[in-house]
């Protein structure tokens, strides 16, 4: 995939230039996913999710158990904690059910826990697209041992088990604020991935006529790093970006399945999933549902990156 | 004097005589003594093998080194001490019977000299017979810094040079006493009348004199009892087989019905949970431990009702309160966390009314002479938010603090965590949980200047005497830096006068008796929250027979007695 600039692009030389048509790009993309049922039912759905985030308190006042509550009434202690009722205990007042041993409210823990997964998989993906970006593009523009520093330091990152490196760290680590351990930790080892392409594209635009010509009409190397270069690399970093962000919610939920993610009582998707292992035979539910969401997410933001991917492509073939 | 074991996979924790029959159908002779210990009694054949499934291993295979409730009922099949404890469900388990020695034990001066007669006919595995000098060797092993870190009580009571550092490097201990090769005499520091007790500690086994330095004995110990190791992988497996040295004419005690045991470790408790309900092929010949709270409801069956065995541990979990922090030096303040906490919550979060009873004193109901009282009682164990706010505000700390509670990285102790946390809420006590690695709990808690507010848990007896319970924990005088077990850091003069006037008791029942007492005497102060009482409730296989749960040892399954109904399946 080549982001190739665009005759009005090449015509947009000069400090006076409007910045290259986002308006456009936008508005046809947006056209494409909502001209597409699948891609819109993904959107919607994340809508929904992210809605769920924001308005957490708000939910959880409706429907009137907060995430940490625990409901002594809706478990059996009897058989070990088991949700009274059929499905884990769905019912009126606890809409997805409870959790075993402890009858906290499902439903309150799934909003909460978007909230977590949202917030470090977003924090995550900023982190890492300025650090792919930045490194990414010194790398390609200056080459030379910049190149080399950044390049061999980005294939050290690559080659390495991250997932091992991540455990380890996360649980060697003292507990201090664990969202944003997970977030530095997880960009550390994401950021490559995306400063190997920026790299790539840098280096070939950096030797593309309207470079030249900016460099000619006497740009700075800021100028034409910020005017002629980042612009042109704007439909690579949002596609790589969208994709990142399924991974790295995965990856938060597959640290806090492991025990090194979120401490408890935070509520977290992944956490929730490691907690219903045990229970799989006889409170499915408890399993089904954060799985499901986890799920979802992740799938529908694959299916949008890999939309937004093929409505720049076309964009671009326009 | 041992915390609770992390050996989870293999003991669980307490009981109440009430409940512990009900997960008893049929099967023969449950009994249901009031040690609440209650199983399929259907007797056991001699010879098969007995499968063990495990998740952790032994700690240590050097009877010096181990001391943890499923490592002490191991011990009995390799080795033998002095006294031992009755092979029997319910108190008689309890009960001290004569094991190499013919009694157990005769003093003449009050307690402080007390003299053993050893059998005939004893021997180790390699043919040597057992002598005093034996028994003599493996005592003093006890004070070696690197092997004697088991049980402490030959190195508190026994006298001995200040120096002395074990046989390997100091030689021999020169104030225990071998007359001749039969009788071993023990000089005690003061009187002690429960000494027939402490020698059915596992560091009162014998080892052949010179021998077990460094870690000999934990990958190849010499046995004295019925089995001896066959094959040992640590972390793997381990195999016993049948020593045909050990006499069963010179033995009450041991039953040794299987001709093998084999222990299986490393398995994951789900994976246990599966197996020990599938019951197929040798997993009939099987016991585990404990259940894990999500198998409680799968159970329920009558085929493997028939199966269940379930009884207390004998332990106390518990919440101690550090009264040298503020605010909880303030013992209105340690009262309404008392009051406050919600222990149906916290029993729920540990497995609920199967795998534990709601605790309320510090003594477990195992213990002999204990008082059944709640000093802070609430409407079903829920917490009594608002005596526990007035008692706040009386202490000027009706506003807002923080306490941070310390627990180990396992989800059982993170969720009783999370109660407790959940519980003191209303009150505006913000509760940080403090998550510690699990293999560095004990010693991180144990030493005060790492130690925070609170720390979650528990304390099993040595055998069923307040003496092996209330010092250790409240003596205020056994404060240390480091390995300290006043966790509550409590050092109260009217507690430690009164455990000194129960120390002089020579009469074990009264002292009991006077333990209970003390008790309640210390509650009033509030420096732990007594959570629950743990249970085993574990599954054994279709085959196996003359099973019970055994009181002095974390409520295991006795494994002297335990054997297969067909030893040919």
């Amino acid at each position: 995939m080549t982001t190739g600039p665009t005759l009005a692009e090449v015509e947009e030389v000069g400090p006076a230039a409007p910045p290259a048509g986002p308006p456009a790009s936008g508005k046809r993309l947006l056209t494409t996913i909502t001209r597409d049922k699948g891609a819109l039912a993904c959107l919607v759905f994340l809508g929904i999710v992210v809605l769920m985030a924001i308005a957490a308190p708000l939910i959880t006042k409706l429907s009137g158990w907060g995430p940490y509550a625990f409901d002594s009434a809706a478990i059996n202690s009897d058989l070990g904690g088991l949700p009274h009722g059929a499905l884990g205990g769905i019912s009126g007042s606890h809409w997805f059910g409870v959790e075993p041993q402890n009858g906290r409210d499902l439903f309150a823990r799934i909003v909460y826990g978007a909230r977590v997964s949202i917030t470090i998989s977003l924090s995550a993906t900023l982190l890492t697209g300025i650090l792919g970006v930045v490194l990414g593009m010194l790398a390609g523009f200056y080459r030379g041992w910049v190149d080399q520093v950044i390049s061999r330091v980005m294939d050290f990152l690559m080659a390495f088990p991250a997932l091992i490196f991540m455990i380890a760290i996360l649980s060697s680590l003292p507990s201090g604020n664990r969202p944003v351990l997970l977030v530095v930790v997880i960009s550390a080892f994401g950021w490559p991935y995306l400063a190997r392409v920026i790299r790539g594209q840098t280096m070939t635009l950096a030797n593309r006529e309207f470079v030249e010509a900016a460099r000619a009409s006497g740009a700075k190397d800021t100028q034409v790093v910020f005017r002629e270069i980042l612009p042109n690399l704007r439909g690579s970093i949002v596609v790589m970006t969208t994709l990142a962000i399924p991974g790295y919610i995965g990856t938060e939920a597959g640290l806090s399945f492991l025990g090194v993610g979120v401490a408890p009582p935070t509520a977290s998707w992944g956490q929730m999933i490691a907690s219903s292992v045990s229970w799989y035979s006889v409170d499915p539910m408890f399993f089904a549902i954060p799985g499901a969401f986890l799920f979802l997410t992740v799938l529908s933001l694959t299916v949008l990156g890999d939309k937004i991917r093929s409505g720049i492509d076309q964009g671009e073939a326009a | 004097m041992k915390r609770t074991s992390r050996l989870t996979g293999l003991i669980g924790i307490v009981a109440s005589a009430a409940l512990a029959l009900t997960a008893c159908g049929g099967g023969g002779g449950g009994s249901s003594s009031n040690g609440g210990s209650a199983g399929p009694g259907a007797k056991a054949q001699q010879g098969g093998t007995l499968q063990v499934l495990a998740n952790a291993a032994f700690s240590h295979l050097d009877p010096a080194r181990g001391f943890d409730g499923g490592v002490n009922n191991f011990y009995r099949l390799v080795y033998r001490t002095l006294t031992t404890q009755g092979a029997a469900p319910g108190a008689d388990g309890t009960k001290i019977v004569p094991d190499l020695a013919t009694d157990t034990g005769k003093t003449t001066d009050g307690g402080k000299t007390w003299t053993f007669t050893l059998k005939d006919g004893l021997f180790f595995e390699t043919g040597a017979p057992i002598t005093s000098a034996d028994v003599k060797w493996g005592v003093s092993r006890a004070w070696d810094p690197e092997i004697g870190i088991g049980s402490p009580y030959a190195k508190q009571l026994i006298e001995a040079p200040a120096s002395y550092q074990g046989p390997y490097k100091s030689g021999e201990l020169s104030t225990i006493d071998t007359p001749d090769a039969k009788t071993i005499v023990f000089h005690l520091k003061k009187p002690f009348a429960d000494f027939g007790s402490v020698v059915a500690q596992n560091t009162f086994s014998p080892v052949p004199k010179g021998q077990g330095a460094g870690n000999a004995l934990d990958s190849k110990p010499i046995a004295s009892g019925p089995y001896k190791v066959a094959e040992y992988k640590p972390g793997a497996s381990l195999k016993l087989v049948r020593n045909d040295k050990w006499d069963k004419k010179t033995d009450d005690v041991r039953t040794a019905n299987p001709d093998v045991f084999q222990w299986t470790f490393g398995l994951d408790p789900a994976t246990i949970d599966e197996r020990m309900i599938a019951g197929q092929g040798t997993d009939a010949n099987a016991i585990a431990g404990t259940v894990q709270a999500a198998s409680v409801a799968r159970i329920q069956t009558p085929q493997l009702k028939q199966r269940t065995m379930t009884g207390s541990n004998g332990c106390t979990t518990y919440m101690g309160l550090n009264s040298t922090k503020k605010p909880l030096d303030n013992v209105k303040v340690r009262q309404a966390i008392n009051l406050a906490i919600n222990k149906q919550t916290v029993r729920d979060a540990d497995g609920g009314s199967a795998l534990a009873e709601i605790g309320t004193s510090i003594q477990p109901p195992t213990i002999t002479g204990r008082v059944d009282y709640d000093p802070y009682p609430s409407p079903d164990h829920k917490g009594d938010v608002d005596g526990a706010r007035k008692l706040l505000t009386e202490a000027g700390f009706g506003n807002e603090f923080t306490m941070t509670l310390d627990t180990r990285a396992q989800p059982k102790m993170q969720a009783m965590a999370v109660a407790i946390q959940q519980a003191l809420e209303p009150l505006k006590i913000t509760v940080k949980i403090n998550t510690i690695d699990t293999a560095t709990y004990y010693e991180v808690i144990g030493t005060t200047s790492q130690q925070h507010d609170a720390a979650i848990t528990g304390w099993c007896p040595d055998w069923p005497s307040g003496a092996t319970f209330l010092p250790p924990l409240f003596d205020g005088r056994n404060i240390t830096p480091k390995g300290n077990t006043n966790l509550s850091q409590l050092n109260d003069p009217g507690v430690n006068a009164k455990i000194d006037e129960i120390a002089k008791l020579t009469d074990v029942a009264a002292a009991n008796k006077a333990y209970g007492e003390l008790d309640k005497q210390i509650m009033e102060l509030a420096p732990v929250v007594p959570l629950v009482y743990e249970k085993v409730l574990m599954l054994i296989g279709s085959n196996i027979g003359g099973a019970y749960l055994h009181d002095g040892f974390s409520g295991g399954i006795d494994l002297v007695s335990v054997g297969l109904k067909d030893a040919g399946k």
